[in-house]
This record gives C-alpha cells, structure tokens and sequence, in this order.
C-alpha cells in the first residue's frame, strides 16, 4: 500500500472511531466541573500545602506570604510547646536560673547556685570536693522541677556531681568543664575567677 | 469586568483565550476549566482510544486526565504547550492503565464498529478501515502511541517525543516500524481474504 494512502487511512479510522464515540462525551464537561465542586473542600492539607509551595516558584510576593505564615505558625508553636511540655519549659527555667545565678554571682562573689532539671524525682542531692563530698540537698520549693541551692564557697576550681534519687549525675549543663573519674564524669566549677568563670 | 450568573459566566467562557482560561483555572474558576474540557475533550478521547482500543478504559482515562490536570494545574508552565502538556497527562495514565490491563484482561476493541454503517462509504473502504482496527489493536504499544499521536492528534514528532520522553528518532523509527507492521498486516489480512 502506498504511503500517503495509509496515512490517510489511518487518519480517517481514528477520525472515525472517535466521531462515533462523540455521544459519550457530551456533556463531558459538566461532569467534570460538578466532581471538581464537590471534590475541593476534600483537597488534604498536603496536597495545599504542595500547591502554595509551587505557586510560590512563581510569584514574589505569594514567596514572601508563605514565608511570613510559616514564621509565625513555628513561633506561635514554639510558645506552645515550651508552655506545654514540661521539659523544654524546664529547660527554659534552667537558663533563666542560670542568668539570675551568674547575676547573683557576679554581685556577689562567692555565692555559688547549683541547678538541676529533675521533673518527677524524690531527692536531688549535689556531692562535691567542697564538703568531701557529703551530700547537700537541693530544694524545689515552687515544685516546677528545677531543684536548686545557693552555696558559699570561697575562690578555687570544685569537682562536683548531683545525685538524683541514688543516680549519679556527673554532668552538669552549667559546668565550666568535666573531668573523667572512676568510670563516669564530674562537673567542675571555678568561684573567684575573672572572665566567664564563676 | 463583572459577570454575574453562572450562565452568563460559561457563555463568556466560550470566547476566552487558552490562557486566560487557564490563569482563570488556577485561580479557582471551575467553570473555566469546564471550558478547557470542552476544548480537548476529543483530542484525549481520541489519544485514549488509540493507546488503548479500549472504549470503556478510554473513557475513563479521558475523565481521569481533566481531573488530574486540574489538580495538578499549578504545576503546568504557560510557556509550554498546554496540549502536549494534558497529552503527557493522557499517555501516562494511559501506561498505567495498561499495566493494570496485563492482569485484569478484557475484551479489546471490536474491530468491527457498531453503526458504523454510512452509505457514503464504500464497502472496500469500511473493509480497510476494519484492518487497520485490527492492525492497531494488534500492533505493540511502543509503536501504536506515536502513530495516534501522529494521525490523529496531528503532533509534530517534536511534540510526540516530548509526550512519550522519547528521543525524536526514536519517535520516527516507531511510526516507520508500526506502518510497516499495519501494512504487513494489512496486506496478509487480504490475501485471506481473497483466498
């Protein structure tokens, strides 16, 4: 069979396969439209999410909206979490004793603050080279978990350890250093030093 | 410019552009999009239809690719071909269609068309058209794609390698190799018959 003549074979049966069909496609369109209606409010939060993401790629200022939204929604989160959970709202306690510690500290030489996150936990005790290592206990006297004492001390560099419920706890996040001993760790703490040291 | 009822709206639909349909599209306008599948709602049909010769698959493909373009519209770049691009759409899920063909096997079409009975047609000719019917159902998928988009799409062979994310002579190969396999088909399906 000629070329051309099979082309135009070819066309005319596609052609006509689906001019025949025609019927099943009126109406296509409206069918269509009313499953989109229906189907919008469906749209999953992720399939939102991709969609502002690829519309971003194209406008400048839709970039900057999404931007500005997704600060907002992790800072209002952030706020969230560190009222609600217990830990992270310790953590936040911890450093802001620390800043009143160092304070403390720097206006009046000596004074030593120990604090230890412990949410749940019957005794909390520090045991250091200050006393020969003899436990003195630390309160929590406003019962968030943040367990904590206020020790004088004269100038000089103090190993030191907490003792939660009977469990040894050797590193301090508060410590200027640690130091390894009998298989575990020790804090230590320098008073009377200039610089960051307390 | 403000357009009030829902009639009044498709009716102002039908002489929009295809891009501000589309930009109309992606701003929410449902109705706009109803135009757009107004608009190439034959073209996909017709593309299922040949992938697959399969009337019930290819009027499922064709409803399914109008609801997967519009919901991945925003994906859709304004300079490129907006036909190549729901072509894309077409071709793959027609694959995927296929694929699911292999294990769930029905009837394909018949070659044979109800009504297909049009006394301006010759009896020879119904009787070539019926061949070449069975010839595409016949002829592998590789070469049966890019022969619907050729003869009945009317793409370049640019456009067609861009749908099937083939390279263009592999494209022409196809087309060349599927014709010859129809005309190979063709020509034994005669001789049967003439014996």
């Amino acid at each position: 069979m000629h070329e051309d003549k099979l082309e135009k074979l070819l066309r005319d049966t596609l052609q006509q396969e689906v001019s025949k069909e025609r019927h099943y496609l009126d109406g296509l369109e409206k069918e269509i439209v009313a499953e989109l209606t229906g189907q919008l409010p469906k749209r999953g939060w992720l399939q939102t999410l991709t969609r502002l993401f690829a519309q971003m790629q194209r406008s400048r200022r839709r970039q900057l909206a999404v931007i500005g939204i997704t600060a907002v929604i992790f800072l209002f989160l952030g706020i969230f979490v560190s009222e609600r959970v217990p830990l992270v709202r310790g953590l936040f306690s911890v450093y802001d004793k620390q800043q009143k510690a160092t304070i403390a500290t720097n206006s009046d030489e000596g004074q030593l603050l120990f604090v230890m996150p412990a949410p749940g936990a019957q005794t909390v005790a520090v045991v250091g080279s200050f006393n020969n290592w003899k436990p003195i206990l630390l309160t929590d006297e406003d019962k968030d978990g943040i367990w904590l004492t206020n020790l004088p001390l004269p100038p000089g560099r103090y190993e030191y350890a907490f003792v939660v419920d009977g469990r040894w706890w050797g590193q301090d996040p508060l410590a200027d250093e640690y130091v390894r001993s009998f298989g575990g760790y020790n804090s230590v703490r320098y008073v009377g030093y200039t610089g960051d040291k307390i | 410019m403000y357009i009030g009822s829902k009639e009044e709206k498709s009716s102002a639909y039908h002489v929009q552009d295809e891009a501000s349909l589309l930009r109309a599209s992606l701003d929410g306008e449902i109705e706009a999009w109803g135009e757009i599948v107004n608009r190439y709602k034959e073209a996909v049909f017709g593309l299922c239809l040949g992938f697959l010769r399969n009337h019930a698959d290819a009027e499922d493909i064709n409803h399914d690719t109008f609801i997967r373009a519009y919901e991945n519209l925003y994906r859709y770049r304004v300079e490129k071909r907006f036909s190549t691009w729901i072509f894309t759409i077409a071709s793959n899920l027609c694959r995927n269609r296929l694929r699911y063909r292999r294990h769930h096997p029905i009837a394909p079409l018949p070659a044979q068309m109800e009504g297909g009975c049009n006394p301006a047609t010759t009896i020879a000719q119904e009787d070539r058209q019926t061949q070449i019917r069975q010839g595409l159902s016949r002829l592998p998928y590789r070469y049966r794609t890019p022969i619907t988009l050729r003869y009945y799409n009317d793409l370049s062979y640019h456009q067609i390698a861009r749908i099937l994310s083939l390279p263009e002579g592999t494209v022409k190969t196809h087309i060349y190799r599927g014709k010859a396999l129809l005309r190979q088909e063709i020509g034994e399906m005669e001789v049967i018959n003439h014996a």
